[in-house]
């Protein structure tokens, strides 16, 4: 009985063997960027596919096809492949200007299904085709490469807010909270900049924010942010370094319905124009500096209320604090009417090296 | 009658056992007279296996010039302590072989007696040479027997350390100590070793080796089941951990028994070093391990199945190494680790001289060759050197080999089913190595089952004054290391 077993076993696990499908990595072709455009009423795909020269450089093919579905397109293009095109490998996803506009979800629907792609992809918007972009020449190792590392960079030490496929879903199914995604333009012959951040209603953007205001934005969203801001006085310029941003949100009263939004910033100096920086400069630098924070804040606060969207998430956080709460009457009325006030708390921890 | 018949068998056994020696030219009999009495007698003797001198110096002068008159009187004139006066002719055969010589009476014939001369001819006590270690002592065990319990009875001068010898092998009549200390190790223990030595039966017992192999709780298990080694040091302190050594006669390693998995990582050097440096030191070999067994076996599901795991930094590394290579990664990885195997066992079977020429042609010449025609990726042949390399930390010559035996069928299950068959493996491993036991104590202890107090000495090893307690899986019969209870703590003089 048991040898009966072991042989069953064993000539299971042989034909086994042929149910896995084999895909090695020097005979794929791996997809590392994609773009999305919508072009004469249909989708316009983009693949970025890179080829690996002997000299470690990377040489960047574009595969391009026209769809209704995002995989219909994958279809499309693997007749122009000589290996198979395998998604596993993507790491920057980005939609046209125009695509953005129409809807993304169903593309990015896509994305979710595949298992072989991380939640950890980037996505971003683009100024004018994502095709162009995908086409330049930035780095030697590769465009999706340089694409992702940028946004990276910038989330983690400068002003753009955390964002990836799973933060953007999130915040699409959220009810209360709408998503948002970082602008990138191209900026002369191969040179691209995050240009700002597009706000979505929905799957649709319908509001860009410049870079100048990215800082306030991401002070909203993030709960640990870093970035660096320049602030005007009276006479002299100051620039200051975020180290370390906390954010709270607190209902201060239900009827009229008002929101407390504290935002505790510890911050260095790292430019000051004038001559000394003694403890009354610096607490001039902090005054100065919370009422620019206030005063954007409310300001952006405002735009999101005008525009009928939310990334800040104060609908899921009124939700949250509010037994039987309504989203009819908070679309409509509620939204509009909330009133919220940003209070700032800076406080400069250092002022340079010599004192 | 029946008495009669007895004696003649016996007779007969005298002058079978005469009649195959003379065959053999080194079987010396010569017949003398002694000068006071004039008593005929004859010593017998094989001139290979005793000490001429002795016979010269100690025996024949006095049963030359002595009064001889029976045989009794061997034992009062002779300079020699081990005399023995026998009349079983069944023995002669046997002590002649140890090394005795032969004398008998032409007056009496059914009692004679046995002196003993033999030739002691043991190699001086040289380093440890598998297991070596900077500090600590170097003294290593040879080829004799009684050497070799001289030197664990001068590290353990106790009345309790029993030494039990039984002679296995029809034809080699192999002497095999038994050695524990009554007063700790756990009767059971000895008790099942004893029965499975004495239920050996096999003709050439040459070498230790051999009693691992014929012991063995599962005879199938790539694993060594006993722990073998050839520091006496080593053998004394697990002596006064509860265990049990084997010494065989002829066979340079003593073994150890029971024994655990994590006992065959650590070296014995661990014990010398500070618990912090030999803790470090025993998860690197840990490390080691596991990275050489597993680390071709990722690189093969890694690319052949998930290539989505890899980084996106190393795609650029790993694709340009492998692009003119007509080999699946299977293939490429299955030649290099055979070409690795071969230099090993060339290395092994080749003078010292010659040998380290081999590693410097399979090394360097093979390796980068197969790199420059296209036949390996540089990358895996990067993998492939350190997985050796790792193979070889493992202190223990025996699980070494196990160990690199172990990459193969990973290998096979890497390519079948990617990262999932080499978990189906590892599981195939797992319930394996839970199963395996030693001398009936689980082989996987203290991982499993889990015991607190011998973690302190497995993955890592605490300070001896934290070790208060003896290994709890053989159940010793005294588990306290020290009486006192308290943890060896330092007192100063003025406290």
């Amino acid at each position: 009985m048991k040898k009966v077993q072991l042989w069953s076993l064993i000539i299971i696990m042989i034909f086994a063997t042929g149910c896995v499908e084999k895909e090695i990595l020097d005979d794929v072709n791996l997809e590392t960027a994609a773009g999305y455009d919508y072009i004469d009423k249909k989708v316009r795909g983009s693949a970025l596919v890179p080829v690996f020269l002997p000299d470690k450089t990377v040489h960047n093919t574009v595969f391009t096809a026209s769809s209704n579905l995002s995989r219909d397109f994958l279809r499309d293009i693997q007749r122009q492949s000589s290996d198979p095109i395998v998604t596993g490998s993507l790491e920057v996803v980005l939609f046209g200007e125009k695509m953005a506009k129409k809807g993304i979800v169903d593309i990015i629907d896509a994305f979710q299904r595949d298992a072989s792609i991380g939640t950890d992809i980037y996505l971003a918007v683009t100024e004018g085709p994502s095709k162009k972009i995908l086409e330049g020449n930035y780095s030697k190792r590769g465009n999706a490469i340089f694409i992702s590392n940028l946004i990276r960079q910038n989330i983690e030490t400068k002003d753009v807010p955390k964002t990836n496929l799973h933060l953007f879903l999130s915040s699409y199914y959220q009810k209360g909270k709408t998503a948002y995604l970082p602008t990138i333009r191209s900026i002369g012959k191969n040179k691209i900049e995050i240009s700002g951040i597009s706000l979505f209603k929905g799957d649709r953007v319908v509001d860009t924010l410049p870079a100048k205001q990215m800082f306030f934005f991401k002070l909203l969203v993030d709960n640990y942010s870093k970035g660096t801001f320049k602030v005007d006085m009276k006479t002299e310029k100051a620039a200051v370094e975020s180290i370390r941003s906390k954010f709270k949100m607190r209902l201060v009263s239900r009827k009229p319905l008002t929101v407390g939004i504290n935002i505790k910033i510890r911050a260095i100096l790292i430019e000051y124009s004038g001559a000394k920086v003694t403890t009354k400069e610096i607490k001039e630098i902090e005054k100065s500096l919370n009422e620019t924070i206030e005063r954007e804040c409310t300001k952006l606060i405002k735009r999101f209320q005008e525009k009928g969207i939310d990334p800040v998430g104060l609908g899921h956080f009124v939700k949250s604090r509010t037994r039987k709460f309504d989203f009819k009457t908070w679309e409509q009325t509620g939204y509009s009417n909330l009133k919220v006030n940003v209070k700032s708390d800076v406080m400069i921890t250092e002022s340079g090296v010599i004192e | 009658m029946r008495w009669l018949f007895k004696q003649q068998k016996k007779e007969g056994k005298k002058a079978e056992t005469e009649q195959y020696l003379k065959k053999s030219q080194d079987y010396t009999q010569v017949s003398y007279i002694n000068q006071v009495t004039n008593k005929k007698f004859t010593i017998s003797f094989i001139t290979t296996l005793i000490d001429e001198s002795i016979l010269q110096n100690d025996a024949l002068p006095f049963l030359l010039e002595k009064p001889l008159e029976n045989i009794e009187d061997v034992k009062k004139i002779v300079a020699i302590a081990d005399v023995q006066i026998s009349n079983d002719e069944s023995e002669i055969e046997q002590k002649l072989f140890n090394g005795y010589v032969l004398v008998t009476l032409e007056s009496d014939n059914s009692n004679f007696a046995f002196l003993a001369a033999q030739k002691e001819i043991v190699r001086n006590i040289t380093t440890p040479e598998i297991e070596f270690s900077v500090i600590g002592p170097k003294e290593a065990f040879v080829e004799s027997l009684d050497q070799n319990i001289n030197l664990l009875r001068k590290r353990l001068p106790v009345k309790e350390l029993i030494k039990k010898e039984v002679t296995l092998g029809t034809i080699s009549k192999t002497k095999v100590a038994i050695l524990y200390l009554e007063n700790i190790a756990n009767p059971e223990n000895v008790q099942t070793l004893m029965e499975r030595i004495k239920n050996v039966e096999f003709d050439a017992i040459t070498d230790s080796s051999y009693i691992v192999q014929l012991i063995s709780d599962n005879k199938n298990s790539p694993f060594p089941q006993l722990l073998d080694t050839e520091r006496p040091d080593r053998v004394a302190a697990v002596l006064a951990e509860g265990k049990i050594a084997i010494i065989v006669d002829g066979s340079p390693h003593a073994l150890i028994t029971p024994t655990t998995l994590v006992e065959f990582f650590s070296s014995f050097e661990d014990y010398f070093l500070n618990w912090i440096l030999s803790s470090f030191f025993r998860l690197i070999r840990l490390f080691a391990v596991a990275f050489s067994i597993l680390i071709t076996p990722i690189y093969v599901a890694t690319l052949s199945y998930h290539y989505e795991l890899i980084p996106k930094d190393l795609l650029n590394t790993l694709v340009t190494s492998r692009r003119e290579i007509p080999l699946p990664p299977i293939l490429e990885a299955l030649f290099l680790e055979l070409t690795i195997e071969l230099l090993r066992e060339a290395g092994a079977r080749l003078p010292t001289k010659v040998g380290q020429t081999i590693g410097i042609v399979g090394g360097i010449v093979i390796g980068t060759a197969s790199v420059e025609a296209g036949l390996t990726s540089n990358v895996l042949l990067i993998i492939v050197a350190l997985a050796a390399l790792a193979s070889f930390t493992t202190p223990v010559y025996k699980m070494g080999n196990a160990i690199r035996l172990l990459r193969f069928p990973f290998l096979l299950f890497a390519e079948l089913w990617g990262l999932l068959g080499i978990l189906i493996c590892f599981s195939f491993l797992l319930t394996h190595l839970i199963r395996l036991t030693s001398l009936n104590r689980p082989f996987l202890e203290p991982l499993f089952p889990p015991r607190v107090t011998d973690m302190k000495d497995a993955l890592i090893r605490l300070p001896f004054n934290k070790q208060s307690r003896r290994p709890q899986f053989m159940r010793t019969k005294f588990p306290f290391r020290h009486t006192s209870g308290t943890n060896n703590q330092n007192k100063d003089i003025d406290e």
